[in-house]
């Protein structure tokens, strides 16, 4: 593969380089924009503000998009518990987007806190997907035989039925045991439960995509003669056929990262994705609108539904744009 | 026709096949996770005695050898008898059980998954074909761009996202005019409405909301099969025989795009079911998808087997008549494909995994 002849073609592709250019916008804000936006708006994601609330009792609304809010986390009440103005002279700090919810947490640093975990979900779910199909789908396709005939069959079955619900069945049984597993800020529990179970539950496609690749170069000259000169089958796979995976890894890899993160959506309105503390744009969906179970607890602003949607439509859109613009510069004849 | 009866015989007995092993999957499942079935018939019980235990798992034939169990249950499938689920059982005179059956209620939410399948699969295929071959006649152009991005934006977007907009803009909670829930086409005793009219407002929704989201897939698939067979030597021909542009499009160009799109929809079917999750959630009706996500997803570490084998049960014959259907439909119409033994399945879109 001449990797300089794709990058020149990449280059001539304005709307692909377009979305690499929106993607780079995107990681780099996610991973941070939170964290510039904490200390310049000097509060954090995950604060609660009581007072970021319009009304109260049944009716209670986040406040609107650039909203100052009372900084303070007290609420003061009178004797029949209704909500009193804050304290004078407390001091007021500025919600960009609004609050999220009856929390009264910040919609905007949540936004970009959301970003990072939601990639960091469809980037994980591609890694561990390809750590199954690509071994599986290797073998399958290069040994052929009876191993062939099983995984071929097996991932024709498979695919054939509603994954959707097979993830959310294993997710709901799973999850608990894996949502410990988590790293400070960098990997928040839940996101590693949700990228292993999307990643396996998504493996099947990259797992025949790699199969068929392998299948039509098991009798290719180059790798006969490598055969001929003695070189063993983990060599050959290594050493000959691997590079031929790539263009089917990238291609498959950037829209498998987009459909990841609308799985983490779906889980996540399941409620049974990542804590609902744990901002992704998915729960930050769910908060909104309440999951399948449980009842939304505030009618959802504007704002709540079109902020995590638009990104997850530019990011999933740009996503899609890259893959088209791989396969195109991969693979010109097509 | 003695090719195609082999090839009719040899994916029945292939679905079949498919059918047992999934039953047998899903008992293996459900025997290898720890669970204490007879909770359900004593649920006020903090702690079961020995005894209660004991005697709910007899009651619910759970003492016996296992391959009796999956025989049991294929033998009632067969004559039709789902059981009865597990939760809220009674046990009557201590020797044997009151359940709920389950057939009713599987039924009624079949009744409307299919519906809002069947309605919306018909709008994408309305609203592919046309959108497909106008774009597919002039790739590259600003209006074939404009078709691919503004389809793609209903695939990025969320089934959810999507219904919820659908249904708080336009549903009953603003105009009055589209009600949420199901309504049946025939009235029954217990209905609060019913009829042709009723049922297609009720639907008119998650049918947009269906067609929004596989449209993208579709229109491409159309347009992509429409570039291709406008160069072949048919479709020139019947040009040189002073066909009009309509009619080599209706008549020489199409029949090839929708056999493609029709496989895809008999593919599709297990796909479908899953994004009705989402689509019954955000409408608010009681369908297959919510129903599986309530027996088989809840966090609860009970798990009512009847119910979620009469689930599984429901879904694979579902998705494998759909597959059969297609199949035959296909080697009807292309007898090449009766003598090749599998197609390939391709999902070279956002959104294909759902």
């Amino acid at each position: 593969m001449n990797w300089i002849l794709v990058w020149r073609r990449l280059r001539r592709d304005r709307w692909t380089m377009a979305a690499i250019a929106t993607l780079a916008g995107v990681v780099a804000v996610s991973l941070v924009g939170g964290a510039i936006a904490t200390r310049v708006l000097g509060h954090g994601g995950d604060k609660p503000f009581p007072y970021a609330t319009i009304g109260d009792g049944p009716v209670q609304k986040p406040v609107g998009i650039w909203s100052h809010v009372p900084d303070t986390a007290q609420v003061r009440l009178d004797e029949y518990s209704q909500m009193l103005p804050p304290a004078k002279g407390t001091k007021t700090t500025l919600f960009v987007l609004g609050g999220d919810g009856t929390l009264g947490r910040d919609e905007f640093i949540r936004l970009l806190d959301g970003g990072r975990t939601s990639i960091e979900v469809g980037i994980g779910g591609v890694l561990f997907a390809l750590l199954v199909a690509l071994p599986v789908g290797a073998a399958a396709g290069y040994f052929g035989g009876l191993l062939d005939a099983a995984v071929g069959r097996f991932t024709d079955t498979v695919m054939a039925f509603p994954m959707l619900l097979f993830l959310v069945f294993a997710t709901a049984k799973l999850s608990p045991y894996l949502a410990g597993v988590g790293y400070s800020w960098i990997v928040p529990r839940g996101v590693f439960s949700d990228a292993l179970l999307i990643g396996v539950f998504t493996c099947f496609y990259p797992m025949r995509l790699f199969r068929a690749q392998l299948m039509t170069l098991r009798h290719a000259e180059f790798v006969e003669a490598a055969q001929m000169i003695g070189a063993s089958d983990w060599r050959i796979l290594r050493r000959e056929l691997a590079s031929h995976l790539v263009p089917t890894m990238l291609v498959w890899g950037a829209i498998a990262v987009a459909t990841n993160m609308l799985l983490e959506v779906s889980l996540s309105f399941i409620g049974v994705g990542v804590q609902p503390s744990t901002p992704t744009w998915g729960s930050m969906l769910a908060v909104a609108w309440g999951s399948i179970y449980a009842p939304r607890s505030a009618n959802p602003t504007i704002w709540l539904t079109l902020c995590p949607t638009a990104a997850l439509v530019v990011t999933v859109l740009a996503l899609n744009q890259l893959s088209e613009g791989f396969r195109r510069a991969l693979e010109p004849r097509h | 026709m003695s090719h195609f009866t082999a090839f009719l015989g040899r994916r029945l007995a292939g679905a079949l096949l498919t059918f047992l092993t999934l039953i047998a999957v899903t008992f293996v499942v459900y025997w290898s996770i720890p669970a204490t079935p007879a909770g359900f018939l004593y649920p006020f019980a903090a702690h079961l005695t020995n005894y209660q235990l004991q005697h709910g798992n007899h009651l619910l034939g759970l003492d016996r050898p296992k391959l009796d169990q999956y025989g049991d249950y294929l033998w009632h499938l067969l004559h039709g008898d789902f059981g009865g689920s597990w939760r809220g059982g009674q046990i009557v005179d201590n020797d044997h059980l009151l359940l709920a059956p389950i057939g009713p209620q599987l039924f009624a939410a079949t009744r409307e998954s299919l519906s809002i399948i069947l309605g919306g699969a018909l709008l994408v295929l309305v609203l592919a074909l046309p959108l497909g071959a106008f774009a597919g006649r002039r790739i590259g152009s600003a209006a074939d761009r404009l078709i691919s991005t503004a389809t793609l934006v209903g695939i990025c977007t969320h089934p959810m996202v999507l219904g919820l907009i659908l249904a708080t803009t336009l549903g009953v909670e603003q105009s009055g005019v589209i009600d949420n829930g199901y309504c049946p086409l025939r009235r029954g005793p217990k209905d609060t409405c019913g009829g042709l009219g009723p049922w297609t407002s009720h639907l008119i929704l998650p049918w947009i909301t269906f067609a929004l989201l596989f449209l993208a897939l579709y229109v491409r698939m159309v347009r992509a099969s429409v570039a291709d067979t406008l160069h072949e030597d048919y479709v020139r021909t019947a040009r040189a025989k002073g066909a009009g542009e309509l009619r080599v499009m209706r008549h020489h160009v199409l029949p090839s795009a929708g056999l493609r799109v029709l496989t895809m929809v008999g593919m599709e079917v297990g796909t479908a079911l899953g994004v009705c999750i989402y689509i019954e959630a955000a409408f608010g009706f009681q369908g297959l998808g919510r129903l599986a996500v309530t027996v088989m997803g809840g966090a609860a570490d009970q798990i009512d087997l009847p119910f979620t084998l009469a689930v599984v049960t429901i879904i694979t014959v579902i998705v494998l008549v759909g597959n059969l259907v297609v199949d035959v439909l296909y080697a009807v119409l292309d007898p090449r494909a009766a003598r090749e033994t599998s197609r390939g399945r391709d999902k070279p879109l956002v959104g294909g995994v759902f």
